[in-house]
């Protein structure tokens, strides 16, 4: 017998796999809050993009409490933690000829984040 | 005499056909239950269900402030979600306040209401430069901002999927809902368009 049949599609489809951990894990960070994300590089799975590693932001959103790739894609356990919006101006990540109007926002994991 | 040679299959269908041998081999996967997943996202769930989102927003504003503060919750309403859509966060377009959807490190999109990423999105030059240079970038998909407006480009790295909620054109009072509807396109929901008035 398959792991996956047909009629299993249509079920797991609509009802997808949410990475959200239902865990009362402490935020380190709240709304406003200026951060800088860390300068780490390690040879295994991360979602913290280079371009963003040592630049400074502000807090713009909390999303909750959710499972981090880092471990959990190892099978090292979920690791909850919250993740936040993360406001960086474009010139804090490409420089002076950026627009000074632009931003970006970008998720990130508080283990990915110091205070600033 | 020139002897005739089938050309092979591109890397990727082989790899995709390869790998497909592997998981139906090893009992993994029914093939039936792959030509079920193909059926689903070639026919029935695409951008057309965002559109019917961001129409029900235009029209109804306490439904958009749902679909503002929990844009998961607003968007099962009308009957979408699951895989790639299990946490969302619906953006707003304002006349001062442009934003563009990219995902650098893959090609995370919003499959419920928006079905599967267009070949684009998950290109390496869309993803640099979405982040490096979203006004060039918009120009080239035929957007171009004044200078008094400001792009904010969301690269959604984490388990989050994003939708724009794009500006409602003029000329478009009295229309029906679905009428509205059939004005938004799948790269407005992106942000690569806005929605053209009718």
């Amino acid at each position: 017998m398959p792991v996956l049949t047909a009629d299993m599609v249509e079920g797991l489809v609509k009802t997808g796999a949410s990475c959200r951990v239902d865990a009362d894990v402490k935020a380190k960070f709240k709304q406003g809050d200026k951060v800088i994300a860390r300068n780490i590089n390690p040879p295994t799975h991360t979602r913290l993009p280079r371009y963003v590693r040592g630049k400074r932001g502000v807090i713009a959103l909390d999303h909750g409490v959710f499972a981090f790739p880092d471990t959990s894609a190892h099978g090292k356990g979920e690791t909850p933690q919250h993740v936040y919006s993360v406001r960086f101006t474009a010139r804090e990540l490409w420089g002076k000829d950026a627009s000074e109007r632009d931003s970006l926002n970008i998720d990130m994991w508080d283990d990915y984040l110091d205070p600033a | 005499m020139a002897h005739r040679h089938t050309a092979p299959p591109s890397d990727t269908a082989l790899r995709v056909k390869a790998l497909e041998s592997l998981l139906v081999e090893k009992g993994l996967v029914d093939p039936k239950a792959l030509d079920e997943v193909i059926d689903t996202y070639e026919n029935k769930v695409g951008p057309r269900n965002g559109a019917k989102v961001v129409a029900r927003a235009w029209v109804n504003p306490d439904y958009k402030a749902r679909l503002l503060d929990d844009g998961t919750a607003a968007i099962a309403e009308l009957g979408f979600s699951g895989v790639q859509g299990e946490d969302m966060v619906v953006i707003e377009n304002k006349p001062k306040v442009h934003n563009l959807l990219v995902c650098t490190l893959c090609s995370c999109y919003p499959w419920p209401t928006l079905g599967l990423p267009p070949v684009w999105y998950k290109a390496a030059p869309y993803r640099a430069r979405a982040v490096s240079d979203p006004r060039g970038v918009l120009k080239e998909f035929g957007v171009t901002l004044a200078d008094d407006v400001e792009v904010r480009v969301w690269d959604s790295t984490a388990e989050l999927r994003y939708m724009v909620l794009p500006e409602r054109p003029g000329g478009t009072d009295g229309m029906s809902e679905a009428e509205l509807a059939a004005l938004v396109t799948r790269d407005a929901m992106i942000g690569t368009a806005k929605v053209a008035a009718p």
